[in-house]
C-alpha cells in the first residue's frame, strides 16, 4: 500500500538542500520557477516492503536566513521537516536551536530532522571541533558522495508509515 | 619482270602509309575491343558488389548519419535562432491563419445550420433560458457550439497539497506533483495577492482553465478545455457541490477516484 506525506527542506542559502535530493528523487517540475514562488516541488517513493511504501513529495524551499522569512501556508500540513546546514558555515547553523524549537513548538506533531551537510569537506579534527554540535544533530550527510542521503529519506519513510 | 618490280614499287610508296595507318587503327580497335570486354567482365563481377554496399550505405544512412546531422542541426539551429524564427515566422503564420480561416469557416457553417433551425424547439429552450439567465442568445449559441470538456478533476488536501483523489482523460506527468504545485502556486497567490478569506479561484492557460473550488479541509481543482464562462462556472460549482455532499465525506480515497470517474466519465456536465 502506498501513502503519501508532505516533507519540507529548509535551510540557509547554499547548504546544499537542493544538491541532497537532486539525485535522489523520481518526479519533479523544472525548477526554474524556484525563484518566483519559494518552492520547488519534487517527489521520491521510498520502498519499504514488497507490498508497502511511501510516497514522498519534497517541498525543497528557497534558501533563506530566518524561518520567519518562508511563506507559512508552505509549511501548512506538513508531516517531517529536514532543516539542513552547511557544517563548514557556522552562520547556517547559529541560529538552529532556536529555530528547532520554534518549528517544534508551531507543528508539535510533525517529525524534525537536522541534516549537518558537506561533511566531506571537514578534516577529522575539525569534526572533533564540531562534536558537540554534531550529538544533536540526526544525520551528518554530503551530497557529494551521498553519504547518509538514502538514510535519511529510509528512516523518513520508515518513522511516517508508523 | 621490270614492270611488276615497278609497280610493285609504286604500290609499296603510294600504300605504305595508309597501311601504317590501317594497322594503327586496328590495334586501337582491338584495344577498345579488350577493355570493353575487360570492363563487362568486371562489371558482372563488381556490379553487385557495388549494389550491394550501396544498399548497406542506404541502410546505415540514418544509423550513422542521422545522430550527427540531427546534432549538427541543432546547433546550426542555436547558432542562428533569429534568423529561423524569420525564416519559419511567415509559413507558421499563414500555417495558424489557413487554420483559424478554416475553423471560422466550420463554426460559420454552424451557427448558418443553428439559426436555419431557428424555429425549433431547441431555439425556443435557447431563447427563454437567454431571457430567464440575462445572458445573450449568441453566447449560449456559442456555447452549445464550442462543446467545454473536462479533463482532468483533483481533490486535494488543501495544507499539504496531498492528493487525495484524481480522475484523468490524459496522461500527464507526476499527479501527487501537479497537486502539491497546484497547492505552491494557490499558496503564493493568495498569500501575495489576496487579502482576507478569499481564495484563488481559477487559472488560465492557453485554451485551458483550472477551475479552484474551496471546501473546508480541501478544495477541487477541474482542468477545462473549452469555453469557460459564468453559466458554465456555475453548473460545475453545483455539480462539485453535490458530489462533494455525496461522495467525499463517506468515502474512502480508493473509493473516491472511482466516484470521479463514474461521475465525470464523459468529461461533459
Amino acid at each position: 500500500m502506498v501513502s503519501s506525506k508532505k516533507v519540507v527542506l529548509l535551510g540557509h542559502f547554499g547548504v546544499g538542500k537542493s544538491s541532497i535530493i537532486r539525485k535522489f528523487v523520481n518526479n519533479e517540475f523544472s525548477s526554474d520557477y524556484k525563484v518566483s514562488i519559494g518552492v520547488h516541488i519534487l517527489k521520491k517513493e521510498v520502498q519499504l516492503s514488497n507490498n508497502d511504501s511511501v510516497s514522498i513529495i519534497i517541498w525543497d524551499m528557497e534558501g533563506t536566513d530566518s524561518l520567519t522569512l518562508i511563506n507559512k501556508v508552505y509549511l501548512l500540513g506538513t508531516h517531517s521537516f529536514i532543516y539542513v546546514y552547511d557544517v563548514t558555515r557556522p552562520l547556517t547553523f547559529k541560529s538552529l536551536s532556536q529555530d528547532i524549537i520554534s518549528l517544534k513548538t508551531r507543528f508539535p506533531t510533525s517529525l524534525i530532522k537536522t541534516v549537518g551537510n558537506k561533511v566531506d569537506l571537514l578534516t577529522d579534527i575539525e569534526k572533533e571541533k564540531h562534536q558537540v554540535l554534531f550529538k544533536i544533530n540526526d544525520y551528518l550527510s554530503s551530497a557529494k558522495t551521498g553519504e547518509n542521503i538514502e538514510q535519511l529519506f529510509q528512516d523518513i519513510a520508515i518513522e511516517l508509515k508508523h | 619482270m621490270r614492270k611488276d618490280k615497278k609497280l610493285i614499287l609504286l604500290k609499296e610508296l603510294l600504300l605504305t602509309d595508309d597501311r601504317a595507318l590501317i594497322g594503327a587503327l586496328n590495334l586501337k580497335i582491338n584495344t577498345l575491343e579488350s577493355i570493353i570486354e575487360q570492363r563487362e567482365k568486371l562489371s558482372q563481377k563488381v556490379d553487385p558488389l557495388i549494389d550491394l554496399k550501396l544498399q548497406e550505405y542506404t541502410n546505415d544512412i540514418p544509423k550513422k548519419l542521422g545522430p550527427m546531422i540531427t546534432e549538427s542541426l541543432k546547433n546550426e539551429i542555436l547558432k542562428s535562432k533569429n534568423q529561423v524564427v524569420d525564416a519559419l515566422y511567415p509559413i507558421i503564420g499563414k500555417m495558424i491563419k489557413k487554420y483559424i480561416q478554416q475553423e471560422f469557416k466550420i463554426l460559420s457553417d454552424k451557427i448558418n445550420h443553428q439559426l436555419k433551425k431557428r424555429f425549433s424547439i431547441a431555439s425556443f429552450l435557447r431563447l427563454f433560458k437567454s431571457k430567464f439567465m440575462g445572458v445573450d442568445e449568441e453566447s449560449l449559441m456559442l456555447q452549445e457550439l464550442a462543446k467545454t470538456a473536462i479533463q482532468e478533476i483533483f481533490i486535494i488536501e488543501k495544507k499539504s497539497g496531498l492528493l487525495k483523489a484524481n480522475f484523468s482523460k490524459t496522461t500527464t506527468i507526476d499527479k501527487e506533483v501537479i497537486s502539491a504545485m497546484l497547492t505552491a502556486i494557490k499558496s503564493f497567490v493568495e498569500e501575495a495577492f489576496i487579502t482576507g478569506e478569499e481564495h484563488l479561484e481559477a487559472i488560465e492557460y492557453g485554451l485551458y482553465n483550472i477551475h479552484i473550488q474551496n471546501f473546508e479541509s480541501y478544495y477541487i481543482a477541474v482542468v477545462i478545455h473549452g469555453v469557460y464562462d459564468t453559466i458554465y462556472k456555475s453548473k460545475l460549482k453545483s455539480k462539485l457541490l453535490d458530489f462533494s455532499a455525496n461522495n467525499i465525506s463517506n468515502t474512502t480515497n480508493t473509493n473516491l477516484a472511482e466516484k470521479l470517474a463514474e461521475v465525470f466519465k464523459n468529461g461533459i456536465i
